[in-house]
């Protein structure tokens, strides 16, 4: 398969691909669905215009998981998606994606990759198909920390299409004197193999450091699938096969076209992901489950305090099994919190700060790499 | 009496906003279809909700026309369903932060006043609405309609009539409407209601099974479904030929009678949840009091204003309070001709039965209130007559012409000159000898004959107190 749904063949040190969940005015946009087939965006995502404005280019659409979905139905696809390869093989300088569950988190350090993911609320989602609009972020697939920060001021600040953003007009990224604590979770860390921990280890000694344990890390994963699900069902119910996208040819009544546009239009993983979240936020599972997943969120939320630690370490990978290593990338999502990730010594690595606090990440990263 | 009814009201209210709940589309009636469409309440994906503030503004003014708490802090959630007439696939709608709370409303029937209850307003967005093509057998959608801001109140089961139930929507769309919150028309659905009955026994505690009826569109349907709903109720408790289930109902205006719509309402699971894309909107007590203080003038002050102020009869100023839009026009016609008894008198037996005569209602009569506030000048200052004046004041509402330049260019002016009437009156005499041969013989009707010959040859402009003095004068001499 390849990489580009559309290649715009423009190459160099400012080219940005777009993962097809981006919206481009008068292109098609199907966030990897049939359900969006002849779907035509009518407007520009705003990030797009602020790349635009910033002189950079756009050097394609890019393949992708369905509206990036966990996908938790079969592993069997081991090759990374298009944003990632098109970064990796040097096609373009950066990619934009939206990574929800992890995978360009857990898979750019494998591909000599970093991932940028901002704080919530920091750059604008309009024009981003959406997946769980609670923890939706716009993130950024680079080679090198630095230059992936330059391009997310360009990205960065309050635009007044969207309305679940910070006030700030612009972000300054760069690095800062503040001292770095980090903090390790250990018993996360040991779960790791042997290579991750030894590195772990190697890039803790560069700095000062201290034990933590991070509270309700068990259910992390299961929080995060819960509400994730609960959003997305109800994001995809727009689907319907009514106003754009796919429409299946020849139905009887009304039930019948919803029940044959969406069969023939959503994918396994969209079809197990609406049908979980449609139990979930059913009259009796709302309760034991979305009520009791919304507060265990709250109570994430205030268990990260970054008091005593300013950055928390942790692995890429912990499992084989997927829905274990979703633990790894979900206290960003749920907490509105920036991440980064990349390789450190042959390794990948992944680093968590405070709200806002982007600049440390990013110093932190440059100390390692010096 | 036997039996209780007891009821309970949902009243959809649509906000008079221009724009809709989430965007800046515009909500005016009668658009072309599908003409206020944007991709934000087309649901399209991407796209991001920006609460509408004048919403906010005119739901809590809603809140403190009904004596309610107004919460601090709102937000919405979304309700899930799939209909074609609903774009994203879920309502907006607010069921874990309504707007206003535990509010109450004053009624009178002639029982007497009464309080009713109110459980929340919350605001919601309306949906889009099917457009039936028998001729492709088709189903095509106008989404001009979709994310109106709506208020729904939820009364508490207080009402025990009809008669409550309809003085409670009467005092619900005056206060409404004289805030500008809402029109309420109920026939273009901008105030609608759903209504829970249930009949039990007199005395006992215990609620009978309820039924929820919708689609009455007017207060006389309104009543009339109760009637029909209790009775029916009443059957089923003593004949028990029918066993009474808690379920939705039609009713059917034409045939006097509600239906199970058997569209399994009650089973439908909303799975409503918090809306993560809609940032909490906060109410302080600075911004209620901003909205409290310009609220307009409600009806009942209006009454007094009129009455005591005006010294006009309260018979009317019943009738202009009534409706927010007759109000308008006094006041409005009043600031270019300052005579209240004039205008007052104009509105109540002219305006309203050239209106009543085109299926007009109260609220639907529109004219340009400067010009009817001239051609009252021109009756009262005697440049015209009282029926030229009515014929000028249907001119006026059907082409909008200007009573003065159209008085003047047609030359409708009064007739005073004696000697012309006087002349006209002698004519009028000799040219009909029996009439005035059954004049002698004393019959009085022939006065009116000649009034009316008299006028028509002075082309219906003459002075008609002149004529009759003159007239009266005249015959005496004979
Ligand atoms: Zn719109």
């Amino acid at each position: 398969m390849g990489l580009f749904i559309e290649d715009y063949k423009v190459s160099g040190a400012d080219t940005v691909a777009l993962e097809d969940s981006i919206m481009q005015k008068g292109k098609q946009v199907t966030a990897g669905s049939r359900i969006l087939d002849n779907f035509t965006s009518p407007f520009n995502a705003t990030v797009v215009d602020r790349l635009l404005d910033g002189g950079f280019k756009i050097s394609g659409r890019t393949v992708m998981d369905e509206f990036g979905l966990l996908k938790l139905s079969r592993d069997d696809d081991n090759t990374p998606s298009g944003a990632l390869r098109a970064v990796s093989e040097g096609i373009s300088a950066y990619a934009l994606c939206n990574d929800l569950f992890g995978r360009y988190r857990g898979e750019a350090p494998k591909n000599d990759c970093c991932y940028i993911h901002p704080t919530y609320g920091t750059v604008s989602r309009y024009g981003l198909i959406p997946l769980a609009s609670s923890m939706d972020q716009i993130g950024i697939v680079c080679k090198d920390l630095s230059q992936g920060f330059k391009l997310l001021s360009h990205l960065a600040g309050k635009d007044p299409k969207d309305g679940a953003m910070f006030p700030d007009s612009s972000y300054n990224y760069g690095t800062t004197d503040e001292k770095i604590t980090l903090g390790v979770p250990r018993s996360v860390v040991e779960k790791a193999d042997e290579g991750t921990r030894e590195a772990i280890m190697d890039f803790i000694k560069e700095f000062s450091s201290t034990d933590i344990n991070l509270e309700y890390f068990d259910l992390y994963n299961q929080v995060m699938y819960i509400l994730s699900s609960a959003e997305i069902s109800s994001n995809l119910s727009r689907y319907d096969g009514i106003k754009f996208g796919y429409r299946a040819s020849g139905y009887t009544n009304i039930d019948d076209l919803y029940i044959k546009t969406r069969s023939e239009g959503f994918g396994l993983d969209a079809k197990l992901t609406a049908i979980m979240g449609a139990m979930i936020l059913s009259k009796d599972q709302y309760g034991p489950y979305y009520e009791k997943a919304m507060k265990i969120r709250r109570l994430i939320k205030e268990s990260v305090k970054f008091d005593t630690y300013k950055v928390i370490v942790l692995p890429c990978r912990i499992s084989d099994d997927p829905y274990e290593n979703l633990a790894l990338y979900s206290l960003a999502p749920l907490a509105g919190l920036p991440s980064v990730s990349f390789s450190y010594k042959g390794h990948g690595i992944q680093l968590v700060a405070g709200v806002k606090k982007e600049n440390l990440l990013l110093s932190t990263w440059e100390v390692s790499m010096a | 009496m036997k039996y209780e009814t007891v009821m309970g009201l949902e009243v959809h209210v649509e906000l008079a906003t221009k724009s809709k709940l989430f965007c800046a589309c515009s909500t005016e009636f009668g658009s072309d279809i599908n003409e206020n469409v944007c991709p934000v309440c087309a649901g399209m994906p991407g796209t991001s909700l920006m609460v509408n503030k004048k919403a906010v503004e005119l739901a809590i003014a809603a809140g403190l026309l009904t004596n309610s708490e107004i919460s601090p802090r709102i937000t919405f959630d979304k309700k899930n369903y799939f209909y074609p007439d609903l774009p994203s696939g879920y309502q907006l709608t607010q069921l874990y932060s309504p707007i206003c709370k535990n509010g109450w409303v004053e009624i009178e029937t002639d029982a007497g006043k009464k309080k009713i209850n109110l459980v929340q307003i919350h605001l919601e967005e309306d949906a889009g609405k099917l457009i039936h093509d028998d001729w492709t057998d088709t189903t095509l959608i106008d989404f001009n309609r979709a994310a109106v801001p709506l208020i729904e109140i939820v009364t508490r089961p207080d009402f025990r009539s009809a008669e409550e139930v309809v003085a409670f929507l009467e005092k619900l769309r005056s206060l409404l409407s004289f805030a500008d919150v809402s029109d309420c028309k109920m026939q273009e659905g901008s105030m609608r209601c759903d209504l829970n009955l249930s009949v039990r026994e007199k005395g006992t505690e215990k609620l009978g099974t309820r039924t929820e009826i919708k689609n009455m569109n007017s207060l006389k349907a309104i009543a009339a479904a109760i009637a029909y709903e209790s009775q029916r109720h009443i059957d089923a408790l003593e004949t028990g030929d029918e066993v009474l289930i808690q379920e939705t109902r039609r009713w059917d205006d034409s045939i006097g009678a509600t239906f199970s719509m058997r569209d399994k309402e009650d089973a439908t699971d909303y799975r409503v949840f918090p809306n993560p894309d809609i940032m909490p909107v906060f109410i302080d007590d600075e911004w209620i009091d901003a909205v409290g203080s310009n609220l307009p003038e409600t009806a009942q002050d209006k009454f007094i204003r009129l009455t005591q102020g005006l010294g006009l009869p309260e018979y009317d100023s019943e009738i202009i309070t009534r409706s927010k839009n007759l109000s308008n026009i006094f006041d409005e016609t009043l600031k270019h001709f300052n005579n209240p008894k004039e205008v007052a008198n104009w509105i109540i037996v002219e305006l309203l039965s050239i209106a009543k005569g085109d299926n007009k209602g109260e609220d639907d009569v529109r004219i340009d209130c400067r010009k009817f506030a001239k051609l009252i000048e021109l009756v009262d200052g005697r440049t015209i007559n009282r029926n030229v004046g009515k014929k000028i004041l249907s001119l006026i509402l059907e082409e909008g012409i200007d009573p003065v330049e159209y008085a003047e260019k047609n030359k409708l002016g009064m007739i005073n000159d004696t000697s012309l009437i006087t002349s006209t009156i002698q004519e009028v005499l000799s040219e009909n000898p029996k009439a005035l041969e059954e004049y002698r013989g004393g019959s009085k009707k022939v006065h009116g004959f000649f009034v009316g010959q008299i006028m028509r040859k002075l082309g219906g402009k003459a002075n008609p107190q002149i004529v009759n003095k003159l007239l009266v004068e005249a015959l005496k001499e004979i």
